[in-house]
């Protein structure tokens, strides 16, 4: 079994305030790992970190077993919370881009783009400014530029966030598809729905990672029909 | 080497697809200039003055009627305060000037007539004195000439009563009108110019200050946001988050401004050079390559400060900081008698080198030589700002160097 990328005991401190305190995790290859959490948690800075956009205070992370290179974002997608494009260019030209940065050439370039928008379902609206772009179709095409070439591992800071629930189903889809393929995801999400589509979920509460595992095991531990409750359970327990 | 070629392509398409940003690179420095060339380029303004109690001054003809109203004192004054003229002269006293005073460019061109005119008074009052010296001058000689005819008298009664005493006394000649005095030689002034001619207005010597402003003004806001976007939209946690390095990203960034710069610079140096008939003696090449270079700073220092700032407000605050005292400094107002703690902080300023190398390509047709050393340091800025840039990118991806 091999480890994608594994945080070990992070500690990280904005000013005075500590958003995360001995934080580990370690995700498993191939499988989707849901981090939850109420705003303000520490789910973001947990992603950023990892990603190594930002320097733990104290702790290691280790991306594909190795000290993070340059080398290795090339096997890495990332999708942070805003959605990251240049709005004076097109769809296709934004795409371009991002493959062009990623290494890729080409014909294969364009054959990615065109199978990529096409999961996301923007394959008619390539042409168009991002400024004539809805929020959903922006959301989309930040995912398309995260997953278009084809990374093993993905980051994915609230991938589906106001989009309507059908589009939402077809992305979770897309996820597992991706899941099949190989690939590891971890997700932070508010939707409550999508957890339970996660292998396996983190609790983070103010910088505490505080409980991790399947949902099923989780809510059956506490003795809970909803992770939300295992959210309260945990928050009773501790005062 | 492809990921800079990236980089530099996607600016070129986000420019070029911005219409506004591209007409605010090439059209409106065009526009500015085209608005300081008629202000500046404009003839100097004719001062209307007056003269008063001159009915009885010799000086009078000094003041051509067509110059100077002629006035009564209380209408001069009166004229003087309702800003209908900018001076009288009263020509009582031998002469006396009232200027109305609030408007320092008006005195000015008010005294420069005035001076014209007092060269006038000047020569008036040598000719007068010319006058009466040769008046004196004629009475003397007919002195000298009543003196000779007594000594005529004299030799003549020696020769009859006493020979030998005027064989004794030296052979006197005659000098006639050797002693006289000579015309003075005119003395007129005659001007020649090593550098530029009597044409040269101030547009022509502010010019080159006035391209470097623009330039570096345009490029720092325009080079300034868009790297600041990078930060507030997030993109550049994208590109944190991919395998290019941090060279190539700041690479990219002035390759793909450094081609609109040069299409910029090519486009203002040819209309100043061309439209406008901006005095230039120089090489256009050499024009090209300064104006080239400080964009390059003025971008590199752009994308510098913009990680210092938060926002485009925040950014734009930078310009009365960065931009105004270059404007100041750059050469548009003599500097040389200014404290020395503001001179040193003169020569770290881009705008300086650009407008002494451009002045002396295009006013005094120096070759490399004289703006070598001028390309140089603003070459060397540019170079430092890079460097200092790439660095601070690393902090920006703390753990993959």
């Amino acid at each position: 079994m091999t480890y994608p990328v594994k945080g070990e005991h992070l500690y990280k401190k904005f000013k005075k305030q500590v958003v995360l305190d001995d934080v580990s995790i370690t995700l498993n290859e191939g499988e989707i790992y849901g981090l939850i959490g109420p705003s303000g948690s520490g789910k973001t800075t947990l992603v950023r970190i990892l990603l190594g956009l930002e320097k733990a205070d104290r702790g290691e992370v280790q991306l594909f077993e190795q000290k993070p290179t340059l080398n290795a974002f090339r096997s890495l997608g990332y999708m942070a919370q805003s959605d990251a494009l240049y709005t004076e260019l097109s769809a296709y030209q934004n795409l371009d881009f991002f493959a062009s940065i990623q290494g890729l050439r080409g014909k294969e370039k364009k054959a990615r783009i065109r199978a990529i928008t096409k999961s996301v379902g923007l394959e008619n609206d390539l042409k168009k400014s991002i400024d004539h772009y809805s929020g959903g179709m922006k959301r989309r095409l930040s995912l398309a530029a995260a997953l278009v070439h084809e990374p093993r591992l993905y980051l994915l800071d609230e991938p589906t966030v106001g989009l309507d629930p059908l589009i939402r189903k077809e992305i979770w889809l897309l996820f597992r598809y991706l899941r099949s393929k190989g690939a590891t995801i971890i997700v932070t999400t508010h939707v409550m729905d999508e957890v339970t589509q996660c292998d396996r979920v983190g609790l983070l509460s103010e910088g505490h990672l505080i409980a991790q595992g399947a949902p099923k095991d989780l809510m059956e531990e506490y003795g809970v029909s909803s992770i939300e409750d295992v959210f309260l359970a945990k928050e009773e327990t501790r005062k | 080497m492809t990921n800079l070629l990236a980089m530099a392509h996607r600016i070129i398409r986000q420019i070029l697809r911005d219409k506004r940003t591209l007409a605010l690179l090439i059209i409106a420095p065009l526009v500015i200039l085209t608005l300081v060339w008629y202000i500046f380029g404009a003839k100097t303004p004719e001062p209307k003055l007056a003269v008063i109690n001159y009915s009885s001054s010799d000086y009078l003809s000094a003041f051509k009627k067509s110059d100077y109203l002629r006035m009564s004192r209380l209408e001069a004054v009166q004229a003087l305060a309702d800003q209908k003229i900018d001076a009288y002269v009263d020509l009582k006293d031998p002469v006396h000037v009232h200027l109305e005073g609030s408007n320092p460019q008006r005195n000015g061109i008010a005294m420069t007539k005035l001076q014209k005119s007092m060269t006038k008074v000047q020569k008036i009052s040598i000719n007068k004195l010319k006058n009466n010296l040769t008046g004196v001058i004629h009475q003397q000689q007919k002195a000298i000439a009543a003196q000779k005819q007594a000594m005529q008298k004299m030799t003549e009664t020696l020769r009859t009563y006493a020979p030998g005493i005027l064989t004794s006394l030296p052979q006197q000649q005659a000098s006639g009108n050797s002693n006289a005095p000579k015309a003075p030689q005119k003395v007129e002034l005659n001007v020649s110019y090593l550098h530029g001619n009597d044409n040269l207005n101030t547009f022509d010597a502010f010019g080159p200050a006035m391209v470097g402003i623009f330039v570096f003004l345009f490029i720092f806001m325009i080079g300034g946001v868009s790297f600041l976007r990078e930060r507030t939209t997030g993109t550049l946690d994208r590109l944190m988050a991919s395998p290019i390095k941090n060279y190539q990203i700041i690479w990219g960034y002035m390759i793909g401004f450094g081609l609109f710069v040069i299409v910029q610079s090519l486009i203002l140096t040819c209309y100043l050079v061309y439209v406008l008939h901006i005095y230039n003696v120089g090489n256009l090449i050499d024009v090209l390559i300064i104006v080239f270079i400080l964009s390059f700073s003025a971008l590199s220092l752009s994308i510098l400060l913009s990680t210092a700032a938060k926002n485009e407000l925040q950014m734009f605050q930078f310009i009365p900081l960065v931009i105004v005292p270059q404007v100041f400094l750059s050469g548009l107002f003599p500097i040389d008698t200014l404290p020395r703690w503001v001179q040193l902080i003169g020569n770290l300023m881009p705008i300086h080198y650009s407008t002494e190398a451009l002045r002396n390509i295009m006013i005094r047709g120096t070759g490399f030589s004289g703006w070598g050393f001028d390309g140089a340091v603003l070459l060397g800025f540019s170079l430092v700002f890079i460097v200092i840039n790439i660095l601070v990118l690393r902090a920006s991806r703390p753990l993959a160097v």
